[in-house]
Protein backbone atom coordinates (compact mmCIF):
# COMPACT_ATOMS: atom_id res chain seq x y z
CA UNK A 1 0.00 0.00 0.00
CA UNK A 2 1.32 3.75 -1.00
CA UNK A 3 2.47 5.59 2.33
CA UNK A 4 2.53 2.43 4.19
CA UNK A 5 6.10 3.73 5.51
CA UNK A 6 5.50 7.09 5.35
CA UNK A 7 2.50 6.28 8.15
CA UNK A 8 4.28 3.71 10.27
CA UNK A 9 7.15 6.45 10.86
CA UNK A 10 4.94 9.56 11.88
CA UNK A 11 2.80 7.09 13.82
CA UNK A 12 5.60 6.12 15.47
CA UNK A 13 6.62 9.55 15.96
CA UNK A 14 3.09 10.42 17.79
CA UNK A 15 3.75 7.68 19.60
CA UNK A 16 7.20 8.80 20.94
CA UNK A 17 6.15 12.88 21.54
CA UNK A 18 2.30 12.40 22.75
CA UNK A 19 1.21 8.98 23.70
CA UNK A 20 4.59 8.38 25.77
CA UNK A 21 4.95 11.55 27.56
CA UNK A 22 1.21 10.76 28.60
CA UNK A 23 1.87 6.56 29.67
CA UNK A 24 4.66 8.52 32.08
CA UNK A 25 2.06 10.96 33.08
CA UNK A 26 -0.66 8.44 34.15
CA UNK A 27 1.84 6.32 36.03
CA UNK A 28 2.41 8.86 38.51
CA UNK A 29 -1.11 10.21 39.12
CA UNK A 30 -0.76 6.03 39.98
CA UNK A 31 2.04 5.82 42.23
CA UNK A 32 0.58 3.93 45.88
CA UNK A 33 1.95 6.25 48.31
CA UNK A 34 3.04 3.45 50.37
CA UNK A 35 5.41 2.35 47.75
CA UNK A 36 6.32 5.61 45.89
CA UNK A 37 7.92 5.96 42.92
CA UNK A 38 11.92 6.38 42.92
CA UNK A 39 15.10 6.10 40.67
CA UNK A 40 16.07 4.12 39.42
CA UNK A 41 12.33 2.08 39.41
CA UNK A 42 11.15 2.77 35.61
CA UNK A 43 7.76 2.20 36.32
CA UNK A 44 6.46 2.31 40.03
CA UNK A 45 6.51 -0.61 42.78
CA UNK A 46 2.72 -0.78 43.34
CA UNK A 47 0.24 0.80 41.60
CA UNK A 48 -3.13 2.06 43.38
CA UNK A 49 -6.25 4.73 42.71
CA UNK A 50 -5.71 6.88 46.11
CA UNK A 51 -4.51 9.96 44.39
CA UNK A 52 -7.77 9.65 42.08
CA UNK A 53 -9.98 8.57 45.04
CA UNK A 54 -8.75 11.66 47.06
CA UNK A 55 -10.06 14.10 44.58
CA UNK A 56 -13.37 13.53 45.99
CA UNK A 57 -12.07 14.53 49.40
CA UNK A 58 -10.19 17.66 48.63
CA UNK A 59 -12.64 20.79 48.79
CA UNK A 60 -10.11 23.05 46.96
CA UNK A 61 -9.53 20.72 43.97
CA UNK A 62 -13.48 20.12 43.07
CA UNK A 63 -14.39 23.85 43.75
CA UNK A 64 -11.17 24.47 41.62
CA UNK A 65 -12.81 22.09 38.55
CA UNK A 66 -16.55 24.06 39.36
CA UNK A 67 -14.83 27.36 38.99
CA UNK A 68 -13.02 26.17 35.62
CA UNK A 69 -16.42 25.03 34.07
CA UNK A 70 -18.36 28.28 35.06
CA UNK A 71 -15.49 30.11 33.87
CA UNK A 72 -15.26 28.50 30.82
CA UNK A 73 -19.26 28.24 29.77
CA UNK A 74 -20.03 32.09 30.87
CA UNK A 75 -16.53 32.92 28.75
CA UNK A 76 -17.84 30.97 25.36
CA UNK A 77 -21.74 32.68 26.23
CA UNK A 78 -19.91 36.12 26.69
CA UNK A 79 -17.63 35.72 23.42
CA UNK A 80 -20.33 33.74 20.80
CA UNK A 81 -22.97 37.36 21.75
CA UNK A 82 -20.62 39.90 21.17
CA UNK A 83 -18.75 38.51 18.37
CA UNK A 84 -22.14 37.11 16.15
CA UNK A 85 -22.84 40.94 15.37
CA UNK A 86 -19.48 41.52 14.68
CA UNK A 87 -18.83 38.32 12.74
CA UNK A 88 -21.82 39.15 10.73
CA UNK A 89 -21.00 42.60 9.94
CA UNK A 90 -17.39 41.55 8.64
CA UNK A 91 -18.53 38.58 6.40
CA UNK A 92 -21.76 39.80 4.88
CA UNK A 93 -21.27 43.61 4.60
CA UNK A 94 -18.51 45.49 2.17
CA UNK A 95 -17.55 48.61 3.71
CA UNK A 96 -14.11 50.62 4.08
CA UNK A 97 -12.61 50.14 6.95
CA UNK A 98 -12.60 46.47 7.00
CA UNK A 99 -9.14 45.24 6.78
CA UNK A 100 -8.12 47.77 9.89
CA UNK A 101 -10.56 46.19 12.00
CA UNK A 102 -9.88 42.75 11.10
CA UNK A 103 -6.32 43.93 11.77
CA UNK A 104 -7.39 45.29 15.35
CA UNK A 105 -9.46 42.48 15.98
CA UNK A 106 -6.71 40.28 15.47
CA UNK A 107 -4.36 42.22 17.43
CA UNK A 108 -5.02 40.54 21.15
CA UNK A 109 -3.95 37.32 19.56
CA UNK A 110 -0.66 38.87 18.28
CA UNK A 111 0.08 40.52 21.64
CA UNK A 112 1.24 38.21 24.43
CA UNK A 113 -1.05 37.18 27.21
CA UNK A 114 1.29 38.24 30.07
CA UNK A 115 1.36 41.58 28.52
CA UNK A 116 -2.69 42.04 27.81
CA UNK A 117 -2.83 40.25 31.20
CA UNK A 118 -0.79 43.12 33.01
CA UNK A 119 -2.20 45.93 30.94
CA UNK A 120 -5.93 45.06 31.95
CA UNK A 121 -4.52 43.31 35.40
CA UNK A 122 -3.29 47.04 36.15
CA UNK A 123 -6.75 48.57 35.30
CA UNK A 124 -8.71 45.96 37.25
CA UNK A 125 -6.37 46.57 40.36
CA UNK A 126 -7.81 50.19 39.72
CA UNK A 127 -11.29 49.39 39.41
CA UNK A 128 -11.86 46.83 42.05
CA UNK A 129 -12.14 43.71 39.64
CA UNK A 130 -8.51 42.59 40.78
CA UNK A 131 -9.07 39.13 41.68
CA UNK A 132 -12.39 38.62 41.33
CA UNK A 133 -14.40 36.08 38.86
CA UNK A 134 -16.18 38.48 36.92
CA UNK A 135 -12.54 39.96 36.61
CA UNK A 136 -11.06 36.55 35.15
CA UNK A 137 -14.11 36.25 32.74
CA UNK A 138 -13.20 39.12 31.35
CA UNK A 139 -9.89 39.08 30.89
CA UNK A 140 -10.08 35.73 29.10
CA UNK A 141 -12.60 37.01 26.87
CA UNK A 142 -10.11 39.28 25.44
CA UNK A 143 -8.22 36.46 23.90
CA UNK A 144 -11.50 34.31 23.14
CA UNK A 145 -13.18 36.78 20.98
CA UNK A 146 -10.65 37.68 18.47
CA UNK A 147 -10.93 33.86 18.05
CA UNK A 148 -14.63 33.47 18.29
CA UNK A 149 -15.04 36.33 15.77
CA UNK A 150 -12.83 34.91 13.07
CA UNK A 151 -14.27 31.25 12.58
CA UNK A 152 -17.75 32.96 12.66
CA UNK A 153 -17.08 35.11 10.25
CA UNK A 154 -15.17 32.55 8.19
CA UNK A 155 -18.25 30.47 8.56
CA UNK A 156 -20.60 33.11 7.54
CA UNK A 157 -18.58 34.26 4.54
CA UNK A 158 -18.57 30.61 3.18
CA UNK A 159 -22.23 31.24 2.78
CA UNK A 160 -23.38 31.84 -1.06
CA UNK A 161 -25.18 35.44 -0.53
CA UNK A 162 -27.02 33.96 -4.23
CA UNK A 163 -28.71 31.33 -1.83
CA UNK A 164 -29.71 34.39 0.45
CA UNK A 165 -30.62 36.56 -2.32
CA UNK A 166 -33.00 33.39 -4.07
CA UNK A 167 -34.85 32.89 -1.01
CA UNK A 168 -35.37 36.44 -0.50
CA UNK A 169 -36.64 37.37 -3.96
CA UNK A 170 -38.86 34.16 -3.40
CA UNK A 171 -40.66 35.94 -0.55
CA UNK A 172 -38.70 34.98 2.78
CA UNK A 173 -38.49 37.17 5.14
CA UNK A 174 -35.29 38.10 6.56
CA UNK A 175 -36.13 36.09 9.85
CA UNK A 176 -37.21 33.28 7.47
CA UNK A 177 -33.61 33.40 6.09
CA UNK A 178 -32.14 33.83 8.95
CA UNK A 179 -34.15 30.27 10.29
CA UNK A 180 -34.16 28.37 7.21
CA UNK A 181 -30.92 28.89 5.69
CA UNK A 182 -27.98 30.91 7.53
CA UNK A 183 -28.66 28.94 10.34
CA UNK A 184 -29.09 25.01 8.78
CA UNK A 185 -25.39 26.00 7.03
CA UNK A 186 -23.97 27.66 9.80
CA UNK A 187 -24.43 25.83 12.86
CA UNK A 188 -21.24 23.28 12.56
CA UNK A 189 -18.67 26.55 12.38
CA UNK A 190 -20.80 27.89 15.48
CA UNK A 191 -20.53 24.89 16.87
CA UNK A 192 -17.08 24.47 16.79
CA UNK A 193 -16.22 27.73 17.49
CA UNK A 194 -18.56 27.53 20.84
CA UNK A 195 -16.30 24.33 21.79
CA UNK A 196 -12.84 25.87 21.03
CA UNK A 197 -13.90 29.02 22.80
CA UNK A 198 -14.40 27.19 25.87
CA UNK A 199 -11.28 24.71 25.59
CA UNK A 200 -8.98 27.94 25.21
CA UNK A 201 -10.83 29.37 28.09
CA UNK A 202 -10.91 26.39 30.02
CA UNK A 203 -6.82 25.89 29.39
CA UNK A 204 -5.81 29.88 29.79
CA UNK A 205 -2.83 30.33 32.18
CA UNK A 206 -1.69 33.66 31.91
CA UNK A 207 -4.52 35.79 31.73
CA UNK A 208 -6.64 34.40 34.54
CA UNK A 209 -3.52 34.30 37.21
CA UNK A 210 -2.75 38.19 36.70
CA UNK A 211 -6.06 39.30 37.00
CA UNK A 212 -7.36 36.14 39.49
CA UNK A 213 -4.57 34.32 41.26
CA UNK A 214 -4.44 33.63 44.26
CA UNK A 215 -7.82 34.19 44.91
CA UNK A 216 -9.63 32.79 41.67
CA UNK A 217 -8.03 29.52 41.45
CA UNK A 218 -8.79 27.54 38.13
CA UNK A 219 -7.74 24.21 37.31
CA UNK A 220 -4.63 25.55 35.55
CA UNK A 221 -3.64 28.21 38.24
CA UNK A 222 -4.17 25.15 40.54
CA UNK A 223 -1.78 23.45 38.90
CA UNK A 224 0.75 25.47 38.95
CA UNK A 225 0.51 26.08 42.89
CA UNK A 226 1.05 22.36 43.12
CA UNK A 227 4.15 22.55 40.69
CA UNK A 228 5.74 25.87 41.35
CA UNK A 229 5.60 25.61 45.01
CA UNK A 230 8.08 24.23 47.61
CA UNK A 231 7.05 20.95 48.01
CA UNK A 232 6.35 19.17 44.10
CA UNK A 233 4.07 16.83 44.40
CA UNK A 234 4.32 15.17 41.12
CA UNK A 235 1.05 12.27 41.73
CA UNK A 236 -1.16 15.42 42.55
CA UNK A 237 0.46 17.24 39.82
CA UNK A 238 -0.30 14.38 37.49
CA UNK A 239 -4.32 13.67 38.46
CA UNK A 240 -4.71 17.71 37.94
CA UNK A 241 -2.89 17.77 34.45
CA UNK A 242 -5.42 15.06 33.50
CA UNK A 243 -8.68 16.88 34.92
CA UNK A 244 -7.50 19.39 32.73
CA UNK A 245 -6.70 17.58 29.70
CA UNK A 246 -9.20 14.85 29.17
CA UNK A 247 -11.58 17.35 28.60
CA UNK A 248 -9.73 19.54 26.87
CA UNK A 249 -8.95 16.95 24.52
CA UNK A 250 -12.29 15.39 23.62
CA UNK A 251 -14.28 18.84 23.28
CA UNK A 252 -11.39 19.75 20.53
CA UNK A 253 -11.67 16.63 19.20
CA UNK A 254 -15.43 17.08 18.69
CA UNK A 255 -14.79 20.13 17.47
CA UNK A 256 -12.48 19.31 14.69
CA UNK A 257 -15.20 16.66 12.97
CA UNK A 258 -17.94 19.49 13.56
CA UNK A 259 -15.55 21.84 11.70
CA UNK A 260 -14.63 19.22 9.06
CA UNK A 261 -11.55 21.36 7.44
CA UNK A 262 -8.84 23.03 8.72
CA UNK A 263 -9.01 26.31 6.92
CA UNK A 264 -11.33 27.89 9.85
CA UNK A 265 -9.31 26.39 12.49
CA UNK A 266 -5.99 27.93 10.70
CA UNK A 267 -7.93 31.12 10.35
CA UNK A 268 -9.18 31.26 13.94
CA UNK A 269 -5.60 30.58 15.40
CA UNK A 270 -4.16 34.06 14.06
CA UNK A 271 -3.80 33.66 10.07
CA UNK A 272 -2.06 37.35 9.18
CA UNK B 1 -29.97 44.99 0.54
CA UNK B 2 -29.14 48.35 1.84
CA UNK B 3 -27.66 48.85 5.23
CA UNK B 4 -27.20 51.36 6.77
CA UNK B 5 -24.00 53.31 8.48
CA UNK B 6 -25.34 53.37 11.66
CA UNK B 7 -26.59 49.78 11.44
CA UNK B 8 -22.89 48.16 10.22
CA UNK B 9 -21.84 50.49 13.23
CA UNK B 10 -24.00 48.75 15.51
CA UNK B 11 -23.27 45.58 14.64
CA UNK B 12 -19.31 46.13 14.91
CA UNK B 13 -19.94 47.59 18.52
CA UNK B 14 -19.82 45.02 20.61
CA UNK B 15 -17.08 42.48 19.32
CA UNK B 16 -14.97 45.87 18.82
CA UNK B 17 -16.08 47.99 21.06
CA UNK B 18 -15.12 45.31 23.74
CA UNK B 19 -11.80 44.88 22.33
CA UNK B 20 -10.97 49.10 22.45
CA UNK B 21 -12.75 48.95 26.58
CA UNK B 22 -10.67 45.43 27.60
CA UNK B 23 -7.61 45.17 25.18
CA UNK B 24 -6.46 48.64 23.47
CA UNK B 25 -7.56 51.05 26.57
CA UNK B 26 -5.06 48.86 28.85
CA UNK B 27 -2.69 48.71 26.29
CA UNK B 28 -2.49 52.58 26.60
CA UNK B 29 -3.05 53.10 29.69
CA UNK B 30 0.37 51.15 30.24
CA UNK B 31 2.17 52.86 28.05
CA UNK B 32 0.90 56.15 29.34
CA UNK B 33 1.93 54.46 33.08
CA UNK B 34 5.53 53.72 31.87
CA UNK B 35 5.97 57.08 31.00
CA UNK B 36 4.82 58.62 34.47
CA UNK B 37 1.33 59.42 33.08
CA UNK B 38 -0.84 57.18 35.40
CA UNK B 39 -3.91 58.78 34.19
CA UNK B 40 -5.83 56.90 37.28
CA UNK B 41 -3.66 57.33 40.59
CA UNK B 42 -0.37 58.52 40.91
CA UNK B 43 0.63 61.24 38.26
CA UNK B 44 4.49 61.74 38.52
CA UNK B 45 4.52 64.07 34.83
CA UNK B 46 6.67 62.68 31.93
CA UNK B 47 9.64 61.07 32.57
CA UNK B 48 11.06 58.25 31.20
CA UNK B 49 13.01 57.13 34.59
CA UNK B 50 11.31 53.85 34.36
CA UNK B 51 12.70 53.05 30.99
CA UNK B 52 15.86 54.49 32.36
CA UNK B 53 15.79 51.66 35.71
CA UNK B 54 15.31 49.21 33.33
CA UNK B 55 18.00 49.58 30.74
CA UNK B 56 20.59 50.54 33.66
CA UNK B 57 20.18 47.43 35.40
CA UNK B 58 22.37 44.64 34.43
CA UNK B 59 19.53 42.05 35.99
CA UNK B 60 17.00 42.91 33.49
CA UNK B 61 19.34 43.36 30.69
CA UNK B 62 20.37 40.25 30.89
CA UNK B 63 16.22 39.30 31.11
CA UNK B 64 15.70 41.05 28.15
CA UNK B 65 18.38 39.10 26.23
CA UNK B 66 17.03 35.80 27.84
CA UNK B 67 13.65 36.74 26.93
CA UNK B 68 14.90 36.97 23.17
CA UNK B 69 16.61 33.72 23.73
CA UNK B 70 13.93 31.96 24.87
CA UNK B 71 11.21 33.21 21.89
CA UNK B 72 14.21 32.20 18.83
CA UNK B 73 15.48 29.06 20.12
CA UNK B 74 12.11 27.20 20.19
CA UNK B 75 11.03 28.77 17.22
CA UNK B 76 13.83 27.73 15.04
CA UNK B 77 13.47 24.07 16.79
CA UNK B 78 9.84 23.94 15.73
CA UNK B 79 10.59 25.39 12.38
CA UNK B 80 12.87 22.50 11.73
CA UNK B 81 10.58 19.69 12.76
CA UNK B 82 7.18 21.95 11.03
CA UNK B 83 8.52 22.49 8.08
CA UNK B 84 9.41 19.26 6.68
CA UNK B 85 6.18 17.53 8.85
CA UNK B 86 4.13 19.92 6.89
CA UNK B 87 5.60 18.84 3.39
CA UNK B 88 5.46 15.25 4.26
CA UNK B 89 2.06 15.68 5.03
CA UNK B 90 1.15 16.97 1.77
CA UNK B 91 1.46 13.05 0.60
CA UNK B 92 -0.89 10.20 0.99
CA UNK B 93 -0.92 7.04 3.66
CA UNK B 94 -2.69 5.29 5.42
CA UNK B 95 -4.33 6.82 8.67
CA UNK B 96 -4.24 10.12 7.21
CA UNK B 97 -7.42 11.89 8.71
CA UNK B 98 -6.80 10.67 12.28
CA UNK B 99 -3.27 11.54 12.29
CA UNK B 100 -4.37 15.16 11.15
CA UNK B 101 -6.84 15.26 14.10
CA UNK B 102 -3.94 13.32 16.82
CA UNK B 103 -0.78 15.85 15.88
CA UNK B 104 -2.77 18.75 16.53
CA UNK B 105 -3.44 17.63 20.56
CA UNK B 106 -0.72 20.19 21.60
CA UNK B 107 -2.52 23.38 20.71
CA UNK B 108 -4.80 22.71 23.23
CA UNK B 109 -2.35 21.79 26.05
CA UNK B 110 -1.88 24.21 28.48
CA UNK B 111 2.10 25.54 28.95
CA UNK B 112 2.35 24.27 32.42
CA UNK B 113 1.48 20.49 31.56
CA UNK B 114 4.11 20.72 28.87
CA UNK B 115 6.61 21.89 31.59
CA UNK B 116 5.10 19.31 34.43
CA UNK B 117 5.79 16.53 30.91
CA UNK B 118 9.36 18.15 30.63
CA UNK B 119 9.93 17.67 34.27
CA UNK B 120 8.96 14.25 34.42
CA UNK B 121 10.64 13.18 31.04
CA UNK B 122 13.39 15.13 31.39
CA UNK B 123 14.73 16.31 34.63
CA UNK B 124 17.55 14.59 36.66
CA UNK B 125 16.12 11.21 38.05
CA UNK B 126 13.42 11.44 35.28
CA UNK B 127 11.96 8.67 33.05
CA UNK B 128 14.15 9.03 30.36
CA UNK B 129 17.47 8.75 32.51
CA UNK B 130 15.75 5.25 34.20
CA UNK B 131 15.45 4.36 30.86
CA UNK B 132 18.67 5.26 29.68
CA UNK B 133 20.50 4.22 32.56
CA UNK B 134 20.84 0.73 32.35
CA UNK B 135 22.15 0.97 28.77
CA UNK B 136 24.96 3.25 30.14
CA UNK B 137 24.00 6.50 28.39
CA UNK B 138 23.14 9.37 30.49
CA UNK B 139 21.34 12.42 29.82
CA UNK B 140 23.01 16.12 30.20
CA UNK B 141 21.24 18.61 32.66
CA UNK B 142 17.93 19.54 30.92
CA UNK B 143 15.70 21.58 33.68
CA UNK B 144 17.00 24.21 35.04
CA UNK B 145 20.26 24.27 33.16
CA UNK B 146 22.31 27.07 31.89
CA UNK B 147 21.17 26.74 28.13
CA UNK B 148 17.38 26.14 29.08
CA UNK B 149 17.00 23.02 26.53
CA UNK B 150 13.92 22.25 29.10
CA UNK B 151 12.25 25.37 28.45
CA UNK B 152 13.11 24.83 24.43
CA UNK B 153 11.65 21.31 24.70
CA UNK B 154 8.20 22.29 25.90
CA UNK B 155 7.91 25.68 24.03
CA UNK B 156 8.43 23.69 20.79
CA UNK B 157 6.38 20.92 21.87
CA UNK B 158 3.25 23.30 21.58
CA UNK B 159 4.57 25.76 18.72
CA UNK B 160 4.97 22.87 16.15
CA UNK B 161 1.76 21.48 15.15
CA UNK B 162 0.36 25.15 15.08
CA UNK B 163 3.28 25.89 12.81
CA UNK B 164 2.39 23.07 10.74
CA UNK B 165 -0.80 23.70 10.30
CA UNK B 166 -0.28 27.11 8.97
CA UNK B 167 2.94 26.00 6.27
CA UNK B 168 0.45 23.31 5.79
CA UNK B 169 -2.19 25.23 4.54
CA UNK B 170 -0.08 27.75 2.62
CA UNK B 171 1.28 24.76 0.76
CA UNK B 172 -1.79 22.75 -0.06
CA UNK B 173 -3.09 26.42 -2.03
CA UNK B 174 0.06 25.89 -3.87
CA UNK B 175 -2.03 24.75 -7.38
CA UNK B 176 -0.67 21.35 -8.27
CA UNK B 177 -0.40 22.13 -11.69
CA UNK B 178 2.74 23.64 -10.97
CA UNK B 179 4.45 21.59 -9.90
CA UNK B 180 3.11 19.25 -12.74
CA UNK B 181 4.26 21.88 -15.12
CA UNK B 182 7.97 21.94 -13.57
CA UNK B 183 8.61 18.42 -13.76
CA UNK B 184 7.39 18.06 -17.22
CA UNK B 185 9.86 20.67 -17.93
CA UNK B 186 12.53 18.82 -16.44
CA UNK B 187 12.99 19.56 -13.01
CA UNK B 188 13.25 17.18 -10.13
CA UNK B 189 11.46 17.12 -7.17
CA UNK B 190 14.28 18.65 -5.28
CA UNK B 191 14.13 21.61 -7.71
CA UNK B 192 10.62 21.90 -7.32
CA UNK B 193 10.59 22.02 -3.99
CA UNK B 194 13.29 25.24 -3.14
CA UNK B 195 12.26 26.79 -6.29
CA UNK B 196 8.49 26.64 -6.74
CA UNK B 197 6.66 25.59 -3.37
CA UNK B 198 9.37 26.90 -0.78
CA UNK B 199 9.06 30.28 -2.36
CA UNK B 200 5.50 30.08 -2.88
CA UNK B 201 4.78 29.20 0.69
CA UNK B 202 7.00 31.88 2.45
CA UNK B 203 3.82 34.01 3.56
CA UNK B 204 2.77 31.07 5.32
CA UNK B 205 6.34 30.03 6.81
CA UNK B 206 6.76 33.95 7.85
CA UNK B 207 3.36 33.93 9.33
CA UNK B 208 3.75 31.02 11.12
CA UNK B 209 7.56 32.06 11.99
CA UNK B 210 6.14 35.64 13.51
CA UNK B 211 3.41 34.05 15.93
CA UNK B 212 5.57 31.66 17.12
CA UNK B 213 7.97 33.62 17.86
CA UNK B 214 5.61 36.46 19.30
CA UNK B 215 3.72 33.94 21.34
CA UNK B 216 7.04 32.72 23.21
CA UNK B 217 8.46 36.39 24.07
CA UNK B 218 5.42 36.50 26.75
CA UNK B 219 6.26 33.17 27.59
CA UNK B 220 5.76 32.87 31.69
CA UNK B 221 5.12 29.40 32.82
CA UNK B 222 7.12 27.16 31.13
CA UNK B 223 10.50 29.63 31.76
CA UNK B 224 9.38 29.93 35.71
CA UNK B 225 9.17 26.50 36.00
CA UNK B 226 11.83 24.91 33.80
CA UNK B 227 14.67 27.59 33.00
CA UNK B 228 17.25 28.78 35.34
CA UNK B 229 17.39 30.33 38.32
CA UNK B 230 19.45 33.29 36.43
CA UNK B 231 18.93 34.96 34.22
CA UNK B 232 15.52 35.22 34.38
CA UNK B 233 13.03 36.35 31.14
CA UNK B 234 11.23 39.78 31.49
CA UNK B 235 7.80 38.39 31.41
CA UNK B 236 8.66 37.01 34.85
CA UNK B 237 10.76 39.94 36.00
CA UNK B 238 7.30 41.84 35.00
CA UNK B 239 5.38 40.43 36.88
CA UNK B 240 7.35 40.67 40.42
CA UNK B 241 7.88 44.24 39.55
CA UNK B 242 3.96 44.35 39.33
CA UNK B 243 2.37 42.24 42.17
CA UNK B 244 5.76 42.08 44.82
CA UNK B 245 7.11 45.32 44.31
CA UNK B 246 4.34 47.16 43.06
CA UNK B 247 6.22 49.27 41.05
CA UNK B 248 3.38 49.88 37.86
CA UNK B 249 5.32 52.33 36.08
CA UNK B 250 8.36 49.77 35.70
CA UNK B 251 6.31 46.80 35.52
CA UNK B 252 4.52 48.89 32.73
CA UNK B 253 7.91 49.62 30.86
CA UNK B 254 9.25 46.46 30.81
CA UNK B 255 5.46 44.96 28.85
CA UNK B 256 5.93 47.86 26.52
CA UNK B 257 9.32 46.70 25.72
CA UNK B 258 8.60 43.02 25.25
CA UNK B 259 5.89 44.79 23.01
CA UNK B 260 8.22 46.76 20.99
CA UNK B 261 10.66 43.93 20.55
CA UNK B 262 7.48 41.74 19.48
CA UNK B 263 7.03 44.75 16.58
CA UNK B 264 10.34 45.16 15.86
CA UNK B 265 10.85 41.14 15.10
CA UNK B 266 7.78 41.80 12.98
CA UNK B 267 9.05 44.75 11.05
CA UNK B 268 12.14 43.29 10.05
CA UNK B 269 11.00 39.55 9.32
CA UNK B 270 8.14 41.16 6.82
CA UNK B 271 11.07 43.14 5.04
CA UNK B 272 12.93 40.06 5.04
CA UNK B 273 11.26 38.28 3.68
CA UNK B 274 9.64 40.97 0.92
CA UNK B 275 13.49 41.49 -0.12
CA UNK B 276 13.53 37.88 -0.28
CA UNK B 277 10.42 37.24 -2.35
CA UNK B 278 11.99 40.08 -4.80
CA UNK B 279 14.96 38.64 -5.25
CA UNK B 280 13.20 35.59 -6.00
CA UNK B 281 10.88 37.48 -8.54
CA UNK B 282 13.93 39.33 -9.91
CA UNK B 283 16.26 35.59 -10.53
CA UNK B 284 12.76 34.24 -12.83
CA UNK B 285 12.02 37.15 -14.69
Amino acid sequence: MKGRWLSIGLYSALALTLLAPMVVAALWSLVDPKGGWFAPDIVPRAISLHHWQAIGLDRSLLNSIGLSVVISLAVTALSGLLALPTAYALAKIPFRAKRAIEMFILAPLIVPGLIVGIGIGYLFFRVGLAYSVPGVILAQTIGTLPFMIRILSATLEAIPADLIFAARSLGATPFKVGLHIVAPLAWPGFIAGGMLTFVSSFEEFEKTFIVGAPQVETLTVKLWAVLGGKVMIFPNAAVVTFIVLVPTVLIFFLAERAMRNDGALAAGMGKL
Amino acid sequence: MTITRTTLWLLLLPGVGYLVVFFGLPLVLALLTSLGMGTIGTNEGFTLRHYADLFSDSVYRDGIRYSVYISVAPTLASLAVALPLAVVLQATFPGKKLFLTLYKVPLVVPGIVAAFIVMILFDRGGEMSRILKPVGLSLPKLVRDEWSLGVIIALAWKSIPFMTLIIGGALASIPADLAAAARSLGANRQVVFWQIELPMALPGITAAVLLVFVGSTGAFAVPSLLGPIYPKPLSVWMYEAAYQQNDWGLATAMGIVMSAIACAVLLIYYRLTHGLNRAIGGETR
